[in-house]
């Protein structure tokens, strides 16, 4: 398995990971009365910046142990560069996983004239963005396995 | 399955080029291993710079390193 199909796979678990891990914290909060996120959606612009941070930094975090746990199983091999084909799996990647997330937010819209309450926007959103992300790194180890 | 219509000769032109290891020829092209493992097999076409320095550190022609076979495209009716 080469170095990028590896990052992306702790990619994809990491992004599980962190999200699975954020929201069951949110959500004992969220039970445990501390705040109500059906009807104060303030908080849900707070919980998302607080997300976005806490995301940034595990994934640094994870990305620093993949980096050690892998230069030990690879005895130091170097890391490949980006070249013209990595960033036409990237591109191609980035568009697959905008469709995901446009997808997602069609839906939240749709859901919403459907009569269901505001807060599923939000819902939706941390949804298509986790979906996006797996369809994102999922492409690409597709496109570096099958051709691009 | 994507039908490609190049084929190429790196991997007979590396062999008559002292068995140059395929990351020789990535680092002298600027690309990684794993792009010249798949241009070798027919997974990916590069760009036209990549295919004219691959011919380059061959010191031969662009053809003589890859093969274009024409196929007709279906006519849009």
């Amino acid at each position: 398995m080469s170095y990028r199909e590896k990052e992306n796979i702790v990619n994809i678990f990491s992004g599980l990971l962190i999200t699975a891990i954020f929201g069951w914290i949110v959500y004992q909060r969220h039970l445990e009365g501390r705040f109500d996120l059906t009807e104060d959606f303030s908080k849900w612009g707070v919980i998302f910046l607080i997300f976005i941070g806490v995301s940034i930094v595990v994934r640094i975090i994870i990305y620093i142990i993949f980096h050690i746990i892998n230069a030990i199983a690879t005895r130091g091999e170097d890391i490949p560069i980006e070249d013209e084909r990595d960033k036409l799996i990237k591109l191609k990647a980035i568009r697959n996983s905008h469709y995901v997330f446009s997808g997602g937010f069609v839906l939240s819209i749709v859901a919403l004239a459907f009569g269901m309450p505001v807060y599923w926007i939000f819902i939706v959103f941390i949804i298509s963005g986790l979906l996006s992300e797996i369809i994102d790194n999922g492409s690409q180890i597709y496109y570096y396995r099958k051709g691009v | 399955m994507v039908k490609r219509n190049i084929q190429n000769n790196i991997r007979r032109l590396r062999f008559n080029a002292d068995e140059m290891t395929q990351q020789k020829l990535a680092d002298e092209v600027g690309a990684s291993r794993q792009t010249i493992v798949a241009i070798e097999k027919g997974n990916y076409s590069p760009s036209l710079e990549l295919a004219f320095r691959i011919a380059h550190t061959f010191k031969i022609p662009l053809e003589e390193v890859f093969i274009y076979e024409h196929v007709e495209l279906p006519k849009k009716k």
